[in-house]
């Protein structure tokens, strides 16, 4: 820690760079907060980075879903005195873990065109907390802004940021929403879901889609009943559930009721 | 330079989003081999989304890229619509058309400012740019913020939009909050004229200009617009959109996981802000068009290292036209909220729009209880690539024929050939087709 700043390194593996984009959206702070840090390594916005320097925090985003990813996460893990995921896909596997059930040899054939694609470097994706231990995580599709920056003032006083851990479905409530499931009859994932976004699709008169990832211990059972009972089919159910790589037992759960479903 | 060879190698490029490098082999003082190599890795989008249900989507789909999640959700909802043969209202339309342009606000703030600009001022990045320029980056991140809260009224967040459906909106802005984008977006203005005056003193070298060929969307409206039905080409082609499988021309390369697009002739292309500019510099008006005479006094010329300026009149085409957009919206009602009847049947549709990049393209077909039987996306980075390479190559050989310098200088010079395409290396690993 030369000069007193914490050196800082922020990644993306694979993905859509939502989170990296969210901490430039802190912009009227973000200047500030670049002027209490040391960021040495950030490929995204620098064109001269330190590539090997041992780092006090490092922020990665994305899945590992190349063997390229895996490298690059062991690196940043081993300069790293304090690794901190964020975003969804890092935390739990987000949308490209979706069909994860699916050969990687299906899915190239469909998108390239079953083209010779020997060249391409994939494996199955999954989340960076799948590889590396991390201090700490912060789930969202992208991450709340409010919420990195709890994290960016903790970690620079030196102190770990608290989050509390209530689902979106008690945020959607405080906002006095209208409930999707009980007067609209949807599959919403609120219920289940970490929140901190102040439960933004409720109040858009949307459902929520589980972006942010599960609760701890979430009540699935519960839930699958209390939406099956409004009516709605068991292959909503599953498709729905399965947006925000749910549990793959989720899906694999439903797969008879689906089954005998279809056979209706 | 000893006849064996020599490599030039740039491994992960920077300020650029997404992670891609370039790769130049020179054997005996001949440039052999300009690669861009593309190794993001590949999230199978399209193939993620069979299986869906259409309404589904948008929600999937906008999260290939987080830059451009404002664009695929235009895109998405376009081309579902168009199947669906739903014709959205006026209002849904402009809604739409201010959520492009705020999303164009914030891309071209972060592109020409934070990703570009320190090339032209000589800094690594922004933030330390910052330290000599702090009006300029402060005004910047202003403007970006702009582009967001304008993505947030209307699409209820600035990454990934939630509010926008098949059909309309979950929730209407205020007239209140479009009051106030209104008066941000004025507030913008002077400002940014300020900025078009520290581009115009600035020096943009020629070492990567050779003959192009620039495609963009013929714009649906008389005046400078992002949306459009039609392909048009700088050689005077025009192509329905429907047909756009007949006028792009993919293929996979090994060096990338992105692939590759050519016209049917075999000819590479540039999309973006410098075609659009190229085909329809024209017509824009206003504070805009003084723009596009102050940066381009001989017209557009084939150097892709003044799109950067191209996005920045673009950016005061867009703080203009948001103004009078929200003008058009607070001539309708206060309503909650607006949303398209429609019967679900099996069908195909393809929508296309200009986003910050250039032209999008989606396509998807369902069947007849809605579910996604295949989607395809060609996004603006994809098709630059190609071209991208031919610039690089150009660049190569004047650079080593004149003697540039130390190898750093050149990489530097590449760099910039590549970043001045703004690449969203995100979008471009996912193109298919089914």
């Amino acid at each position: 820690m030369a000069n007193g700043k914490p050196k800082v390194g922020i990644f993306g593996l694979t993905g859509c760079a939502g989170d990296q984009l969210q901490i430039l959206n802190c912009e009227d702070q973000l200047i500030p907060l670049a002027q209490q840090m040391d960021i040495v390594d950030w490929v995204m916005v620098s064109s001269q980075n330190d590539r090997t320097c041992r780092l006090d925090v490092a922020f990665v985003e994305g899945v590992v879903a190349t063997e390229r990813d895996l490298e690059t996460l062991k690196e940043i893990r081993a300069r790293s005195r304090m690794l901190v995921a964020l975003g969804t896909c890092a935390v739990w596997g987000g949308l490209p873990a979706m069909h994860n059930e699916v050969p990687r040899e299906v899915l190239q054939r469909e998108v390239y065109e079953g083209s010779a694609v020997h060249f391409l470097d994939t494996v199955e994706a999954l989340p960076a907390t799948h590889f590396v231990p991390f201090e700490l995580t912060l789930p969202g599709c992208p991450i709340e802004r409010h919420e990195f920056l709890r994290v960016a003032h903790a970690l620079l006083a030196g102190a770990m940021p608290e989050f509390h851990m209530l689902p979106v479905c008690w945020e959607c409530k405080a906002r006095e929403n209208l409930c999707r499931v009980v007067h609209f009859h949807e599959v919403c994932a609120g219920a289940m879901t970490r929140g901190g976004c102040g439960a933004r699709c409720p109040s858009h008169a949307v459902a929520c889609a589980g972006c942010r990832g599960p609760l701890e211990e979430p009540n699935y059972d519960a839930n699958i009943t209390m939406f099956a009972d409004r009516g709605i089919s068991w292959v909503e159910i599953a498709r729905k559930m399965s947006q925000f790589s749910a549990p793959v037992w989720i899906k694999q759960g439903l797969e008879k009721e689906v089954r005998d479903e279809r056979r209706r | 330079m000893s006849a064996a060879g020599r490599s030039i190698v740039i491994p992960h490029l920077g300020r650029v989003e997404g992670h891609g490098g370039i790769f130049v082999k020179i054997v005996g003082g001949r440039v052999h081999e300009v690669n861009m190599d593309i190794f993001e890795g590949s999230r199978y989008y399209e193939a993620l989304l069979k299986g869906k249900h259409f309404l589904e989507v948008q929600g999937v789909i906008t999260r290939v890229c987080a830059i451009c999640s404002a664009g695929h959700t235009v895109a998405a909802l376009s081309a579902l619509e168009q199947a669906l043969g739903v014709v959205s209202s006026q209002r849904v339309f402009k809604l739409r058309g201010l959520l492009t342009l705020g999303a164009t606000i914030e891309s071209h703030a972060l592109h020409v400012f934070a990703l570009a600009l320190p090339d032209f001022l000589g800094f690594d990045s922004v933030l330390s740019m910052a330290a000599k320029y702090p009006q300029e980056v402060t005004f910047a991140l202003k403007l970006k913020q702009l582009g967001n809260r304008i993505q947030e009224l209307i699409g209820g967040r600035a990454v990934h939009p939630v509010n926008t459906l098949v059909g309309g909106f979950g929730k209407l802005p205020r007239h209140r909050d479009l009051e106030e984008i209104r008066r941000q977006l004025q507030g913008v203005r002077e400002p940014l004229l300020g900025v078009v005056e520290l581009a115009a003193s600035l020096e943009v070298q020629d070492f990567a200009a050779r003959p192009t060929v620039f495609v963009a969307l013929r714009p649906h409206e008389e005046g400078y617009r992002f949306r459009g039905s039609t392909l048009c080409t700088s050689r005077g082609e025009e192509f329905p959109i429907a047909q756009y499988r007949d006028v792009v021309r993919e293929y996979t390369v090994e060096h990338s996981h992105a692939k590759h697009a050519a016209l049917a002739s075999g000819e590479t292309y540039m999309v973006g802000a410098l075609a659009r500019l190229a085909l329809w510099g024209d017509r824009l008006q206003g504070a805009a068009r003084e723009a596009f005479q102050r940066l381009f006094p001989h017209g557009v010329q084939d150097n892709v290292l003044t799109n950067t300026w191209a996005q920045l009149v673009e950016l005061v085409h867009c703080v203009e036209r948001g103004q009078e957009v929200c003008e058009e919206l607070l001539g309708w009602p206060e309503e909650e909220r607006e949303m398209q009847e429609y019967q679900v049947r099996a069908a195909r549709g393809v929508g296309a729009l200009e986003v910050p990049r250039g032209t999008l393209i989606h396509e998807y077909s369902f069947d007849d209880e809605g579910i996604i039987q295949s989607a395809n996306v060609i996004t603006p980075t994809a098709q630059n690539l190609a071209n991208t390479e031919r610039d690089l190559r150009t660049a190569v050989e004047r650079l080593l024929a004149s003697e540039v310098g130390s190898e750093a200088t050149l990489k530097l010079k590449l760099e910039m050939v590549a970043r001045a395409y703004d690449p969203c290396i995100s979008c471009s690993v996912h193109v298919t087709c089914l």
